[in-house]
């Protein structure tokens, strides 16, 4: 048991000394949403996962709301918020009629 | 959201021969009223001034006359009229990146360093009790108003040119180089701007949501 342990805290300072950062790692993770990391890199980003549950959250946290984001796109209109103004929606409507009738 | 309005919200094509008679001159005034504060709270939240969001929704109507077409569906209506809103809002941005720059130098502080360790041989990496928290059912939380509400009260934080480019990207989905090439930005100084806005919202989501769901067990 004690053996065991000594080579998972060996294993876990090798693969720390050996891969990027997890301030890099979370630089990374935003990269790779941009454009394809290369091989070598995403190996290195695996690796660290292994011994690092809060960067694997974070990866899955931000590509969870890259994904779900466009929802927000949709849903803007609906949430509850101030909507036109009385003044603003009157002078809007005297806009269109106004161009209304020039387009007739 | 209807599953009816989702669909529409693929560009529609011309309708396929319609001989109804066209319903969109008869009355554009019900356009104004039925759509306008939908185009106006989606216009706000992009531009984040009022004045410039009625002009916002002003011109998309004006182009919509222009431009007229009939449609069957109010729904398919009101994806075409956001279709010409979000073009409006990006010539807005366009005209705002060749005034001035866009760079977001303030946000450049790495405001989440309080997270990582700051020396020692563990430095950079994550403080374990401030650090991402494991987030309990993420998928349910999409179906809540509530949480859609406080992504975007989050997003409503970011600073304002972080918050546009952030909503490009991740909410409109336009490709990263378009991006640049509207604003007049480095592809690297967008990565910046993206990877601080994905992080700062990530952590106001947490501690704003995911964390009060956990203590409402």
């Amino acid at each position: 048991m004690k053996l065991f342990t000594s080579l998972k805290t060996r294993f876990v300072v090798w693969v720390w000394y050996h891969t990027p950062t997890c301030a890099e790692m979370s630089r990374l993770t935003s990269r790779a949403l941009e454009q394809p990391l290369t091989l070598r890199m995403r190996m290195k980003m695996r690796l660290h996962f292994v011994i690092c549950a809060w960067c694997r959250r974070y990866f899955e946290q931000i590509n969870f709301l890259h994904e779900h984001a466009p929802r927000l796109g949709m849903r803007l209109g609906e949430l509850p918020a101030r909507g036109l103004s009385f003044e603003a929606r009157s002078r809007i409507k005297t806009q269109v009629r106004r161009n209304l009738t020039l387009a007739l | 959201m209807s599953v009816e309005s989702h669909i529409a919200a693929v560009p529609m094509a011309e309708s396929p021969a319609s001989p109804a008679p066209s319903p969109r001159l008869s009355d554009p005034e019900r356009w104004v009223d039925e759509h306008g504060d939908y185009l106006f709270k989606y216009a706000l939240s992009r531009l984040r001034d009022p004045l410039k969001a009625e002009d916002a929704v002003q011109e998309t109507f004006l182009a919509a006359l222009k431009g007229g077409k009939s449609f069957q569906g109010r729904s398919a209506e009101k994806s075409w009229l956001v279709g010409i809103l979000k073009n409006k809002i990006c010539d807005h941005y366009r005209k705002a990146g060749r005034e001035t720059s866009f760079t977001d130098l303030e946000f450049y502080q790495d405001e989440e360093s309080d997270r990582f360790i700051p020396d020692g041989p563990f430095k950079d990496g994550w403080i374990h009790e401030v650090g991402p928290q494991e987030w309990d059912s993420p998928g349910a939380s999409l179906d809540s108003e509530v949480f859609w509400q406080t992504y975007r009260d989050c997003s409503n934080k970011l600073p304002k040119n972080v918050a546009t480019v952030f909503n490009l990207r991740e909410v409109d989905g336009v490709e990263s180089k378009e991006i640049c090439a509207m604003l007049n930005i480095s592809e690297n100084n967008l990565w910046v701007m993206l990877h601080r806005a994905r992080m700062a919202l990530r952590r106001c989501l947490e501690t704003n949501w995911f964390a009060k769901q956990e203590g409402a067990k």
